[in-house]
């Protein structure tokens, strides 16, 4: 009996101390790991707002990000992790969406995070009056009801699969009441969120400071606080990465990349972004309104050559219609490789008439290398017998020739890119190619129209079963790149060159990066 | 005098009110909706046309030009459409940086450049003066950009003494001070030699030389002082476009100034922000004009103004 009762003793003191060593191993990295006093981060320009629901730049909605969290975090894999939002469900009919927030959450000026404050997102994002640029990512919602403290209920205008992905943007974090009752719509320049940072500086031009939120619900982060400074030459930046002036070099310059991977100090990620890169071609009017001429350009241009020597590898070749990191992503059995004999051969085929002059657009650094990718295509082109005459134009002439209406449209072939804002094919294949996005009332410059395709694409969006949805958007896929409304160019590459102290930094493929929870060495 | 000074200071509001009037039609009728590209190339047809209205710019341009010479009456330049600050404010936090920059630059240049043409052109034809020539060729010759980079690979990457960008200490300052002045350097000691060349084949200076005067006295004294005219207007100048921002100077050292601004917001297509800046620009530079013209009489006081 005695015996038994020590051994139980025994036993009790042996899971007390293995408690204590692992609490104390489990503890360890966190407490060493929050010594990092400060990281500085190079970028390119200043920010024009920090209202999530006004930013249109990446790279802001990454601040707006760490100063405000997301309803749901989209990790680099696409995989949806519970933030604000625990989780949701789902009616049969996809017109109902319930959301559960997370509880005891609190916004960093003391204000109570709770289905009011998610109701009052809402309806500001709603509200035609209020500036929200990216308003049509969540056109399908209806209205948001608050069901109870914790709890709110989405109404649908129509069934729309990609919703959960869709909370993972900055456009639905939402913003303090308080604050949005102190400053107004200058809550753009006092940002107020719940998230694991706060802004504490912004020099406008100079630098933005963010700064550990105390009150933080999650894991505390690592780094006490975050400079962003403004560096607009990538040269620059890249200058300041091997001084050690930055930790981290915001998209130096492609052709530096090899030069700077060479250095032992500086570690350079580069994952496959979402931004596909591609020639538009017009399917409703002039020479490529024929599919052979449109596949004839396909065969004509060597992607690869143009991804090894204009972009020095910081983009892979096209081999679907969308990014492989995107889900709904297959690449195609059938690949337009290289091929100039086949491409003369199917304008043959076509009866092309080659004494025209062909008009091709590009803007000029908008893109990486755009203008310099146009070049190579239109010589390309030239190789194969077609005259292309290059025009250059800065953005805004641009995008206001991409979205006159067909009857006016003066579009031939142009260089465009397009980066879908979370891991799913529906903004790149509805918003491209479905001819309800033809201009002006989208930027899917192509005038492709397929009702085939545009059914395809709306049955895609009802379709809660994944696999099925799957299946939709594969066949969706095929269509669009037998026909060719585009020379499918390359996927481009997130570029970020950061010193090799640094671990643990995540990257993802939307061109965003969280230093929230790094250590360094 | 005071008299002069007023009748200045009033003329320079019809040359604001002009740039006003150019600046305000030539933006208009660039290609590029502001509004779209504020609202990003994904947003709907509907949503830019919520913001061009909120910026007004569904209104007629005549109604535009009128509400924005009556927000200017009002010492109001109106708000950035980019980051709906007011312009003022945006200008105001990049002016001093310039103010700065233009200073630390044009002093630079100055304290080498006089020298330098001076000595040039005591000594014409000489390996001095061939050296300043060259010097001076290579200055102007230079672009701007490539100067600032090969600076900062030696002074930074290299030999770590300075910061490749940004602003904060002294030591910022040195890089993109020495950059702009190389441009302006070169420029005044070619002004400054060919000047004192003419003034020193002038009868009165060898009449000095016959009376005994020292060669100092009359290099300094009456020589570079009858010089000056056309040298302190040169530099005005220079300085009066150093304050309209170096551009390229201040992207490739990460100088947060007036350039940078209205170079992103031409891109932006940000009227408010453009013609706050420009207008602030052309006042600057009218100010500084009408400073060297004062300056003239201190240095020649046969020049009078009544």
């Amino acid at each position: 009996m005695r015996k038994k009762a020590s051994s139980k003793h025994f036993k009790q003191f042996f899971t007390c101390i293995a408690i204590i060593i692992m609490a104390v191993f489990l503890l360890a990295p966190v407490s060493s790991a929050a010594q990092i006093k400060e990281l500085k981060i190079g970028i390119g320009v200043d920010a024009d707002t920090l209202n999530p629901q006004e930013q249109t730049t990446t790279l802001f909605q990454n601040i707006c990000d760490l100063v405000y969290d997301n309803l749901y975090f989209q990790d680099p894999d696409g995989t949806l992790h519970p933030r604000l939002l625990a989780k949701h469900e789902v009616s049969e009919d996809g017109l109902t969406w319930i959301m559960h927030l997370q509880k005891n959450v609190q916004f960093s000026d003391g204000t109570a995070f709770n289905a009011d404050v998610v109701k009052q997102t809402w309806d500001r994002i709603l509200d035609p009056k209020m500036r929200v640029p990216l308003r049509f990512a969540v056109s399908m919602v209806k209205e948001c009801v608050k069901i109870d403290d914790y709890t709110v209920r989405l109404n649908l205008k129509y069934a729309f699969a990609p919703l959960n992905a869709t909370m993972s943007m900055a456009l639905v974090s939402p913003i303090s009441s308080a604050a949005l009752t102190k400053y107004g719509e200058d809550v753009r320049r006092h940002p107020v969120g719940a998230g694991p940072y706060v802004l504490s500086e912004w020099v406008k031009g100079d630098r933005i400071v963010l700064t550990r939120n105390e009150k933080y619900w999650g894991k505390a982060p690592t780094v006490d606080k975050i400079i962003f400074k403004i560096v607009p030459e990538a040269t620059t930046r890249e200058a300041m990465l091997r001084t050690g002036e930055i930790d981290i070099c915001y998209k130096p310059l492609p052709s530096n990349v090899a030069d700077l991977q060479a250095q032992k100090n500086i570690i350079v990620e580069m994952p496959l972004d979402t931004r596909t890169i591609f020639m538009g071609l017009n399917c409703q009017k002039g020479v490529t309104m024929d599919k052979k001429v449109r596949q004839a350009f396909n065969y004509a241009i060597d992607k690869k050559a143009i991804v090894d020597r204009i972009l020095f590898n910081t983009a892979q070749p096209m081999d679907g219609p969308v990014s492989p990191k995107i889900f709904g992503y297959v690449k195609m059995d059938h690949q337009y490789d290289y091929n100039p004999g086949k491409a003369k051969q199917l304008l043959k085929e076509a009866n092309f008439d080659f004494s025209k002059t062909i008009n091709m657009r590009t803007p000029n650094g908008r893109y990486l290398f755009d203008k310099q990718v146009s070049e190579v295509v239109q010589a390309y082109l030239q190789a194969i017998g077609v005259k292309v005459e290059l025009r250059t134009y800065d953005w805004p002439t641009y995008v206001a020739g991409l979205l006159k209406p067909i009857e006016k449209s003066e579009l031939e072939v142009f260089l465009l890119g397009w980066g879908p804002l979370f891991l799913d094919a529906d903004m790149a294949l509805y918003g491209q190619f479905t001819t309800e996005v033809n201009p002006p009332k989208g930027l899917g410059s192509s005038f492709y129209s397929n009702p085939v395709y545009d059914e395809i694409m709306k049955a895609s969006r009802k379709e809660l079963d994944t696999n099925k949805r799957f299946a939709l958007l594969k066949q969706a896929s095929e269509i669009v790149w037998d026909d060719c409304p585009w020379i499918w160019l390359h996927v481009e590459k997130f570029v970020l060159a950061y010193s090799s102290k640094i671990k643990n930094l995540v990257v993802t493929p939307t061109e965003k990066f969280y230093p929230t929870y790094i250590t360094m060495e | 005098m005071l008299n002069f000074l007023l009748k200045r200071l009033l003329a320079i509001i019809p040359v604001l009110l002009g740039i006003t009037l150019l600046l305000f039609f030539m933006l208009r009728m660039l290609p590029g909706d502001p509004a779209q590209v504020l609202a990003g190339q994904m947003a709907s047809p509907a949503d830019v046309e919520i913001i061009r209205v909120q910026m007004g710019l569904d209104k007629p341009v005549y109604i535009q030009y009128a509400s924005f010479l009556n927000r200017l009456v009002h010492l109001d330049l109106g708000v950035s459409a980019r980051t709906q600050n007011p312009v003022i404010e945006e200008i105001w936090a990049k002016l001093p940086n310039t103010v700065l920059l233009a200073l630390c630059a044009i002093t630079l240049a100055c304290a080498f450049g006089i020298p330098a043409g001076v000595i040039a052109a005591v000594r014409p034809y000489s390996w001095v003066d061939y050296l300043v020539t060259i010097a001076s060729l290579f200055g102007i010759s230079m672009p701007v950009f490539w100067l600032g980079i090969m600076l900062m690979i030696v002074f930074s990457i290299t030999l770590q003494w300075l910061p490749a960008g940004g602003i904060g200490t002294w030591k910022h300052l040195v890089l993109p001070s020495v950059t702009l002045a190389a441009f302006v350097v070169a420029f005044i000691a070619r002004m400054t030699r060919s000047c004192m060349l003419e003034v020193l084949s002038q009868d009165y200076v060898t009449t000095a030389r016959s009376k005994g005067l020292k060669e100092k006295a009359i290099i300094i004294k009456h020589a570079l002082k009858n010089a000056l005219i056309p040298i302190i207007t040169v530099v005005g100048l220079q300085f009066g476009l150093l304050l309209g921002g170096a551009v390229l100077t201040e992207t490739v050292f990460a100088w947060p100034g007036l350039g940078r601004l209205i170079v992103d917001s031409i891109l932006a297509r940000d009227y408010a922000m453009i013609q706050g800046s420009i207008l602030i620009f052309g006042l600057l530079y009218t100010l500084v004009n009408l400073v060297v013209d004062l300056t003239y009489a201190f240095v020649d006081p046969r020049i009078r103004y009544e």
